[in-house]
């Protein structure tokens, strides 16, 4: 992300745990990453100390992400052409220091080294003999030479050794290190090698059909053991002197005991190198395997076990392995894909020593292995018992509440537990509309904001069955796929239809507004996978169509109008991966998974290519060209008539120029579009409803974004729709009746005109180009055009109010709690707020509800005991106590919307007015009195933070009183106005300054300098006046010597020329800091 | 009235009574297809990637463990300019002659590999291990492994193919470089006599073909007119193409490209082709039949 924009994502995640096959392990709880855009196939951390959690991911694609792990910031990414499939963290020493490398390898001959904080590949190890593609490696430090030595074995099976010493660390240029020795281990197929960390003296490789013990100095064969029954081993590691650990591709993992020969302890070390020659795979007994697979046959599902066998009566050779125990994965139902096993040893004390496995059902095991053999080695079978077990399923299983899903209140069947899923669906950020197609046909209609009011609030509206009021359209026989609403992307099209695909093959049209079924297309021989809507400069008749994509590999183009397929494509062998236009030469160009590509002419239907290799890749890459339609026509002869006749178009042209210029305006201000797919596209829109899926069969889940920047501008043009608070001159004031204090007022309307400018400097500032307002009028027209049965409300208030109900704290303060719930309308959350966090490049964290599960634990258990404890205390404090990142995003949200919502007529959540958009019958005296009051509440805010001006303020509020209680004319009573006005600046107050105090510094996480100092300047005052309030607060609370701290560690980025004035506040330097980029996300 | 309604009752019955019928053959279906036709389909794709795999290795006949070492004459129909006779052996280039007739001279450049070093094609080496990848893949599944569910078969076909397409496109999208990488690639130090400052050459696969570029470079004088644009990067650069290397400025006037086609590659082309296909129609099936 840009930085711009402040977004903040809220969860829903409904009560089916997003699948996920493990593909890769790290301890890794909390949030669930996104942000790849191809699979994952590996995971490493990425730094050492435990105050700076770091993880690197890199995906099938070559991409590659580090993540804070606390918070699930994205702080770096990058992508490289290849794509690596093991990357290990290692730190090099360089002269006194030690940094941070990642070394990967992949799909390529080489392994790169890659600096751990910027992502940036500093050089490569390169192999001089025989290079092929590395299938695994291992990093070790001497002791005897001080030397880091990376080992690792070819795709071939050599064994190759290179030695990184402080020269190569160094290394800035992409000069190759080659080899130091390259030695055949005739290792086919090798699958991981690790070192013994215990004596380094050996070295294991795991290959598919056996694993061996080398010698690490000479790489001369000690052991090897081949797999029984066709299973193959995966992995193993070391974890004592004497055992090894190795796992197979089903799961199964065997302690082995090496034999006195594998031992350098041992004086029979080495003893059978020489022998090695007439064969080096030394006989295995095989008995021991067959009877552990029988006993563990019979019954033992479920469990893991370790059986000690007993030693066969065959003599024990001093090669031989001894096999110890035997763990059997869980069985689970549905295993698609081998699972996943780690051994982890940790580093400090405790010293545990844990195997973890992952499978593709997303279930943890882990087991505890024992310090020490069983005692008695010859007859007593010894079990190892699964240590804990966890799958994402079972934990949202476990919570009380579930977790919510979107439109859970409508979709329980009486008689049935579970709702039905939600299998696709779509927001109408114009009428802030939630489209959701459900697994049994049926489309349901919904106002976003109220139905994720009832998911997360409490209220009223709990005692109300089905609501909020909603709209159910029945067509599909089967499960709905996919949603579409054309006239969202582009406003040529109808704005009442709204096309759904089912798995029913069909292809519908639906009047939103009626619920009428308009026409059903059945043209295509497979489930319906996506509805596109073709670009602007199409023929006329493509551009009255939407394409819809089937399962069968099929596209077709069914027009709206006509109500007919005007032509399908179906030729294709591949599924289909990706649409593309070249409207200008009338061209469907479609890209097949198998990297094919189809060139149709939309008009006759005719296949005019189907091409593969560069020239398909040249042909997707050309259709990404903006073309200006245009100039194009002019340029090019070959353009047919009717194309020309669609561009002469007059109608659509003025449609086009006018909808561009009405979005104008609001995305200047808006953030840049231009970050990456997963962020609203639409952002000019206060909320943001996305669906998200991690696995086409499950049901979706759906992510509000709400974007401050746009709620802060939304409030404010509604406000100023409002009679314009300038008409209103001091005289009026002056002949207000009543037997006002003269002085006061006087004094008042000193006051009030200065204030009054403020005001008028404020709006105008606010206030978008005339074009905004007509947006907003057309809108509102729109929305009265229409013949609704749905319920009428006011978006942004109801927007606004959902949003602060989830931010604010809720428990902390409880005479604050009762002025938000009674004076201004805000809602107690019911559940933990899932909350989610933006970060770089449109990368993406989102809480698991599970995050507050120690604190629900203890809930159930103070229920169980009678003892009360309410929810909303777990509810509000936990947020400020996830990271600094999210503490920043979420307080700069929180004070910037309150400080809005204090310079509002209505600034409360309840009344009338939250139930349309706002009337123009408001008195205009008391708009410009509530107004002015609101903007010195809020001038207080800031002016608290120093004390005296904070009393001269206090003094001249009792004389706006006074004025305002001389007029007659006003639909509150100004004590109530005020109310609002104080509840607002107190609540502004609380989270500015008072939080750290009232949560306590453990369960506080302070927000960030950085992120503040970079909103210094932010181009929505609301934002930057919050963001400045917080800056200063937090400078004052970390004291002198946190300041001191904070110039010190930021001194090394600061340009020279500071130097010389550095003793100036701290504030003042971040003007000119360019920060580094890891800490400014 | 009445008996109408009758009848489309009984027809309803009948109607679920046949789709129960229905349901039960279909189940049957695909438990066969789990249980013989994976099978099969693995077989045949493990016997075609193998032979595939085998294009790779092809041992030389007469010597053990030795690989087969085939020559190539690569030429063009349209020009004569650029001759080269190259040595494939299994992923290596292990012989190279190249004459280059300059045209304004009309002298005749010849370059050969110098006897110590050999060049390997990174394309046809990915290619390779991607299908031992993909035949590894195949052979953990064998007749005695049970299916249990589509979403299993699936999920191998997917990996499966991953591996096959990537062993493709290695083959039929060759690398696209910068010509300042093409001059700093170890490729230029590996002739004999070395080669001029002024002639850069390039091996790479496109598709079944052996290609070999020759790109003639001329230098830009340092405070020339024309206003220099550094060329970005291509599997061919056009005459015209310029770059900086070493500080001093060139520009491409002329390239040539010839090649042969390499019939074993344009064999495992064919292979990758059939067995995704195989692969995909299994994976149709088994979403059909899943319901």
């Amino acid at each position: 992300m840009s930085g711009n924009s402040l977004v903040l994502p809220i969860v829903l995640w409904g009560r089916n745990a997003p699948t996920h096959c493990i593909s890769s392990l790290l301890i890794n709880p909390r949030a669930l990453l996104f942000g790849h855009t191809a699979s994952v196939t590996c995971l490493s951390k990425a730094s050492a100390g435990s105050d700076k959690q770091y993880l690197v991911s890199a995906s099938e694609s070559g991409e590659m992400c580090l993540w804070d792990v606390n918070d699930g910031r994205c702080i770096e990414f990058t992508k490289l052409a290849c794509a690596h499939t093991g990357i290990q963290f290692y730190q090099f020493t360089i002269g006194t220091q030690r940094e941070g490398r990642l070394l990967c390898h992949g799909h390529y001959p080489e392994i790169l080294v890659v600096d751990a904080t910027s992502l940036e590949v500093l050089y490569s190890l390169v192999s001089k003999i025989s290079p092929d593609w590395i299938s695994s490696m291992s990093i070790i430090r001497s002791h005897r030479t001080q030397e880091d030595t990376v080992v690792a074995v070819s795709v071939t099976g050599i064994l190759k050794v290179w030695i990184i010493t402080a020269d190569v660390s160094r290394m800035q240029d992409l000069d190759p290190v080659f080899e130091e020795e390259s030695k055949p281990i005739y290792c086919q197929g090798c699958q991981s090698i690790s070192f013994c960390t215990f004596t380094q003296l050996s070295l294991l490789v795991v290959c598919s059909k056996y694993w061996r013990v080398f010698d690490a100095g000479d790489f001369s064969l000690l052991c090897s053991v081949p797999s029984e029954n066709n299973q193959s081993w995966v992995g193993g590691e070391f974890i004592a002197a004497d055992k090894v650990i190795i796992w197979t591709e089903d799961g199964c993992s065997y302690i082995y005991k090496l034999p006195a020969s594998c031992l350098p302890a041992s004086e029979h070390f080495r003893s059978n190198v020489g022998k090695k020659a007439e064969g080096s795979i030394p006989p295995l007994v095989y008995s021991i395997a067959d009877r552990a697979d029988k006993q563990l046959e019979e019954g033992w599902e479920g469990q893991c076990v370790v059986v000690r066998l007993p030693d066969s009566a065959c003599d024990p050779e001093l090669y031989t392995p001894e096999l110890q125990y035997i763990q059997r994965p869980l069985e689970a139902p549905l295993l698609i894909c081998p699972p996943v096993t780690r051994f982890f040893f940790g580093r400090r004390e405790p010293f545990h020593k844990l195997l973890i496995q992952g499978d593709s059902a997303g279930r943890l095991t882990v087991w505890s292995i024992p310090e020490t053999s069983p005692l008695q080695p010859l007859s007593s079978a010894a079990e190892l018992q699964v240590s804990v077990s966890i799958s994402l399923q079972e934990a949202f299983d476990k919570l009380m509440p579930s977790p919510a899903g979107i439109i859970d209140q409508l979709s329980v069947l009486p008689g049935s537990n579970d709702p039905i899923k939600v299998t696709a669906s779509v927001y109408i950020p114009s009428q802030g509309r939630l489209v959701c197609g459900r697994e049994d046909g049926s489309i349901v209609l919904v106002p976003a904001t109220q139905t994720a009011i009832v998911q997360l609030l409490q209220g009223e509206h709990m005692l109300r069955r089905g609501w909020p009021p909603h709209r159910t359209l029945r067509g599909h026989r089967h499960k709905v796929t996919c949603l579409l609403y054309p006239h969202q992307v582009s406003p040529r099209y109808d704005q009442r239809s709204l096309v759904s695909g089912g798995v029913d093959f069909s292809v519908i049209i639906w009047d939103i507004f009626t619920g009428e079924m308009k026409h059903i297309f059945c043209v295509h021989g497979g489930e319906i996978t996506q509805l596109i809507v073709p670009p602007e400069n199409c023929s006329t008749r493509v551009q009255h169509c939407v394409c819809s994509v089937a399962s069968d590999h099929s596209v077709g183009l069914l027009s709206l109008r006509e109500r007919k397929c005007i032509m399908l494509a179906s030729r294709h062998l591949f599924p289909i991966q990706v649409i593309k236009w070249r409207p200008c030469d009338d061209y469907l160009v479609v890209g097949c998974s198998d990297g094919s590509v189809y060139v149709w002419q939309m008009d006759t239907g005719a296949l005019d290519r189907c091409v593969m290799g560069i020239t398909a890749v040249e042909i997707l890459n050309a259709c990404d060209e903006v073309v200006p339609a245009a100039m194009d026509s002019l340029n090019h002869p070959a353009v047919n008539l009717k194309q020309a006749m669609t561009r002469r178009s007059l109608a659509a042209l003025k449609n086009m120029a006018q909808h561009k210029l009405q979005t104008l305006a609001t995305n200047l201000l808006a953030a840049d579009n231009a970050d990456k797919g997963n962020l609203p596209k639409y952002s000019h829109n206060s909320l943001v409803v996305q669906a998200m899926k991690t696995n086409l069969t499950d049901p979706d889940m759906h992510v509000l974004f709400f974007d401050v920047e746009a709620v802060i501008i939304q409030l404010l043009t509604e406000e100023a729709q409002r009679p314009n608070p300038t008409l209103v001159s001091p005289e009026t004031l002056q002949k207000a009746p009543g037997g006002a204090d003269k002085g006061g007022s006087f004094l008042a309307n000193k006051i009030f005109k200065q204030v009054k400018e403020t005001i008028k400097e404020n709006i105008k500032e606010h206030l978008l180009d005339e074009d905004e307002d007509e947006e907003e009028e057309q809108r509102r027209r729109e929305e009265k055009s229409k013949s609704l049965s749905l319920l009428e409300y006011n978006l942004t208030m109801d927007t606004a109010k959902l949003f602060m109900s989830c931010l604010h704290a809720w428990g902390l303060n409880g005479e604050l709690d009762e002025v938000c719930l009674n004076r201004l309308g805000m809602l107690k959350p019911h559940t933990p707020i899932s909350f989610g966090l933006i970060s770089r490049g449109g990368h993406m964290s989102l809480m698991l509800p599970t995050f507050k599960d120690s604190l629900l634990r203890q809930l159930a258990k103070g229920c169980a005991e009678g003892r009360k404890l309410s929810v909303s205390e777990i509810v509000g404090k936990g947020t400020y106590g996830v990271s600094r990142a999210v503490t920043t995003q979420h307080l700069l949200s929180v004070i910037s919307l309150a400080n809005t919502l204090m310079g509002m007529t209505n600034a409360t959540f309840i009344g009338e007015h939250m139930k349309k958009a706002p009337a123009r019958t408001v008195p205009r005296l008391t708009v410009s009195l509530s107004a002015c009051m609101a903007l010195l509440c809020r001038l207080s805010l800031f002016l608290s933070l120093s004390l005296n001006r904070a009393r001269s303020l206090a003094l001249s509020l009792p004389f706006i009183l006074s004025a305002s209680r001389s007029v007659p004319l006003y639909p509150f009573t100004p004590l109530k106005v005020l109310m609002c006005v104080t509840g607002w600046s107190q609540l502004a107050a609380m989270h500015c300054v008072m939080l750290p105090d009232l949560l306590g510094l453990d369960k506080f996480r302070p927000p960030l300098l950085e992120m503040l100092a970079r909103r210094w300047q932010d181009r929505c005052l609301e934002v930057r006046e919050a963001a400045q309030a917080l800056l200063l607060a937090e400078l004052r609370r970390i004291g002198q010597s946190g300041r001191k701290d904070t110039i010190d560690m930021w001194a090394p980025y600061l340009p020279q020329y500071v130097d010389a004035v550095s003793s100036r506040k701290s504030r003042k330097i971040t003007h000119t800091t360019p920060l580094p980029r890891q800490v400014v996300n | 009235m009445l008996g109408t309604e009758r009848s489309t009752l009984s027809e309803l019955a009948k109607m679920t009574a046949a789709s129960q019928a229905e349901r039960t053959v279909l189940e049957e279906e695909f438990n066969w297809l789990l249980k013989e036709e994976v099978h099969a389909v693995l077989k045949q794709l493990q016997d075609i990637l193998k032979e595939a795999s085998r294009r790779f290795s092809m041992p030389s006949p007469g010597l053990e463990g030795q690989l087969k070492q085939e020559n190539f004459i690569l030429g063009s129909s349209t020009m004569d300019q650029v001759k080269g006779v190259l040595t494939l052996q299994g992923e290596a280039l292990t012989q190279a002659d190249i004459n280059i007739k300059v045209a304004k001279s009309s002298q005749v450049m010849h370059f050969a590999f110098r006897d110590d070093k050999q060049w390997k094609l990174q394309q046809i080496q990915d290619a390779r291990n991607h299908v031992n990848q993909a035949l590894q893949l195949l052979s953990s599944r064998d007749e005695s492994y049970h299916f249990k569910t589509g979403a299993e078969v699936n999920k191998l076909m997917d990996a499966v193919m991953l591996q096959l397409t990537r062993a493709r496109n290695r083959l039929t999208t060759p690398a696209s470089m910068t010509l300042p990488e093409l001059a700093a690639s170890g490729l230029m130090k590996m002739f004999t006599p070395p080669m001029p400052g002024d002639v850069m050459v390039n091996f790479y696969i496109n598709l079944s073909k052996l290609c070999l570029t020759v790109y003639q470079l001329h230098v830009l004088q340092p405070n020339t007119t024309k206003n220099f644009k550094s060329a970005g990067s291509s599997v061919l650069h056009n005459p015209g193409a310029m770059f900086e290397y070493n500080n001093t400025k060139f520009e491409v006037s002329h390239v040539h490209k010839v090649e042969c086609v390499v019939p074993w590659l344009n064999d495992t082309l064919v292979f990758f082709t059939i067995s995704l296909q195989l692969c995909q129609q299994l994976k149709d099936k088994c979403v059909l039949r899943q319901r």
